[in-house]
């Protein structure tokens, strides 16, 4: 075993620099490792039997070369990025891959890694229900079933209930853990950037569960044992969106006169906000992934089968929760952030803009493919929109 | 050396993708001089230049010029700028200077266009194009050599059109093949022109639409300078649009302004460090004659 010799944020940064650091030593000393894709697979399963799951992102800083023969330019450059890298053998130290339907694209990355990447011995897609009703809950706890079994044949053991509340406790307390981070940028200033949360959390995506906790404590303690702090600044944001793992978004932000002190984005809270409940068993998980986490891949009506929809109702069910994120982390602006044909996000930053408005809180919305010298030209809008604040 | 707190200046550059501007203003805000020159590849020397431009055109020696506000693609690259500002908030404070009850502004340059909402003189939003020249001087350019013709030429012809051709293509490159396409089916020339602009104009109108155009809107950039694209504009917008006299400059002019407002906030909150004594009595001067 070999022990870190950094900790804290220090520790974060390295491994968020080279994010298959850790997982290659676990591996060599026997460990499996199990990709997986979005926020949808139970990780919590993956942990229970002994294995490290691994959240695969793309790299914004490799040019996608590779990726042609699987698809044209008009698919989401994240996901794009993705099977590039797997095809240039980049997570190569990954024993298996569990893709989820969270998008069409999404799961059909799962279906072109065996086509493409063939290098992980163990593959599975999850199909996720679009909707959150209790049929659908069934349904996806089914998915999950066969997931577990799947993943039991290949792991050569079988998951005991004991086993798995230990996982979703673990998991849990990591959650815990992430909400207590983001606690510290209720302040003003916040007394961490909007760039070491991204490394933190981007690393936590790279560690066992129990490493990614004492990670998690050390930098709590850290951070509220120092005495530099951030400075204060004019605007304090919200940045919404999909996956953003890279601190060079909000360098940009955070390089005008703002602040970036909560996000909803699934490199983020998305991932942190909802625990697993007891009795933490399947339907536990299920109600966990569809029902309690936020993303806009489910869609969620007021009421079901409603026939009529009441659109301010609506608006309220489905954004609600950031109401209450932007008046606990004293927001006065939201950016709004996609990958380029990201119809699944595309689709709810109109309404999501009008319920801002409704809320006072003004808003942009930026688009970027994915790479990091596309940011440049988003710059100035950036830079205005912090300029029309108050 | 004496000086004369009237005789302080402020002054805006404008370091556009095409054009470089410069407008020095004085303590009134009143507009003493205005310098448009081509940015080129040097952007730090052509700042440098076109500074020197104008304040001897305004008759002003740069000691006396004591606020700088530089705004545009290239505004990080003028060494003697005091602060940077957006040209979207600099556009917006220069519009709303010449026309106070504006509430929007459409503004194309070389190679973006931007739709601003203004109320009370304020950017409240805000749109800008993405990495793409349909819609922009570029496209027109392009057009003007295809056809080999000057722009301003190109304008006035259009002119002569009541039914212009459609141009469908997004594209500025399949726009040229489709304006080659349309010339070879033997269309008139005044009609294709008339159709170039209204294929331009209704790139930024769409983006314009976005945001909800409220009247009285305003047309600026360089692009604002062709009769052709003002027609064009009025007819795809339904409403008449205004534009100034020089409609290449109101990012310099409101860069120039906003210097002015911020060296005086300074002087107000006690926190303008040079020896600057007479940007005090510039102030008191200009608070005492009131706006």
């Amino acid at each position: 075993m070999v022990i870190a010799t950094t900790k804290g944020l220090s520790r974060a940064h390295e491994v968020y620099a080279d994010r298959g650091l850790r997982v290659r030593e676990l591996r060599k000393a026997g460990k499996k490792v199990i990709g997986y894709i979005c926020l949808y697979p139970p990780i919590e399963i993956i942990t229970a039997l002994d294995m490290v799951p691994f959240r695969v992102f793309g790299d914004m800083s490799e040019p996608i070369t590779a990726a042609d023969q699987v698809s044209t330019t008009v698919v989401c450059p994240f996901l794009r990025s993705i099977i590039d890298l797997g095809i240039k053998g980049k997570f190569n130290f990954l024993d298996g891959i569990v893709g989820a339907h969270t998008c069409d694209i999404g799961m059909t990355l799962l279906i072109s890694w065996r086509d493409y990447v063939k290098d992980a011995p163990f593959t599975h897609l999850i199909d996720v229900p679009h909707t959150d009703h209790a049929p659908a809950v069934d349904y996806f706890e089914g998915q999950i079933n066969s997931f577990k079994r799947h993943l039991e044949e290949f792991a050569g053991e079988k998951l005991t209930a004991d086993k798995l509340k230990k996982a979703c406790e673990l998991h849990n307390k990591q959650r815990k853990l992430v909400r207590e981070l983001y606690d510290l940028r209720k302040s003003d200033p916040p007394m961490l950037t909007s760039m070491e949360n991204t490394e933190v959390l981007v690393a936590l995506f790279s560690l066992p569960v129990d490493e990614g906790n004492e990670l998690l404590e050390d930098v709590i303690r850290e951070i509220k044992g120092r005495s530099i702090k951030p400075a204060r600044k004019k605007a304090r944001l919200l940045v919404w969106g999909p996956v953003f793992d890279n601190t060079s978004l909000y360098e940009l932000i955070e390089s005008a006169d703002a602040n970036v002190v909560i996000d909803d984005t699934c490199v983020g809270t998305r991932a942190f906000w909802a625990d697993v409940k007891a009795p933490y068993d399947l339907h536990a998980l299920a109600q966990r992934y569809l029902v309690d986490l936020k993303c806009p891949r489910t869609y969620r009506d007021t009421q079901h089968q409603e026939t009529v929809r009441n659109y301010d109702k609506d608006l309220d069910s489905r954004f609600n929760y950031i109401k209450k994120a932007i008046t606990d982390w004293h927001v006065n602006g939201a950016i709004l952030q996609s990958v380029k044909y990201c119809d699944t996000h595309g689709y709810e930053v109109p309404n999501l803009r009008h319920y801002l408005d409704t809320l006072g809180i003004p808003s942009i919305y930026i688009e970027h493919d994915y790479s990091e010298r596309s940011l440049a030209p988003i710059k100035t809008r950036v830079e205005a929109f912090v300029e029309t604040l108050g | 050396m004496e000086y004369e707190a009237s005789k302080l200046f402020f002054a805006g550059i404008d370091i556009g993708s095409t054009m470089s501007k410069v407008v020095v203003v004085d303590a009134g805000g009143k507009m003493l001089g205005y310098v448009v020159g081509q940015t080129g590849a040097e952007h730090r020397r052509r700042a440098n230049k076109v500074m020197e431009d104008v304040l001897l055109k305004a008759g002003v020696p740069l000691d006396q010029v004591a606020y700088i506000i530089s705004t545009g693609y290239g505004r990080v690259n003028v060494p003697f700028a005091d602060r940077q500002v957006t040209e979207l908030t600099c556009h917006a404070k220069g519009v709303a200077s010449l026309f106070p009850d504006v509430r929007t502004a459409i503004d194309i340059g070389g190679q973006d266009a931007k739709v601003l909402k203004i109320k009370g003189g304020r950017l409240t939003d805000f749109l800008t194009n993405d990495k793409c020249a349909a819609g922009t001087g570029r496209f027109l350019e392009v057009a003007a050599e295809t056809l080999g013709l000057g722009l301003n030429e190109m304008g006035q012809i259009s002119l002569q059109s009541d039914t212009p051709v459609k141009i469908n293509s997004l594209c500025t490159i399949f726009a040229q093949q489709e304006i080659i396409s349309r010339l070879s089916e033997g269309q008139p020339l005044t009609d294709i022109l008339a159709g170039v602009y209204i294929a331009v104009t209704t790139r930024v109108v769409k983006l314009a639409r976005q945001l909800k155009v409220e009247p009285p809107v305003v047309f600026t950039g360089g692009v604002a300078k062709n009769a052709g694209m003002v027609k064009a504009m009025q007819t795809v917008l339904g409403t008449p649009v205004l534009v100034p006299e020089e409609p290449l400059i109101t990012g310099a002019l409101g860069a120039a302004i906003l210097a002015r407002d911020e060296a005086f906030k300074l002087v107000k909150d006690g926190r303008y460090t040079m020896e600057k004594k007479q940007l005090s009595e510039a102030y008191i001067e200009f608070t005492e004659k009131g706006r």
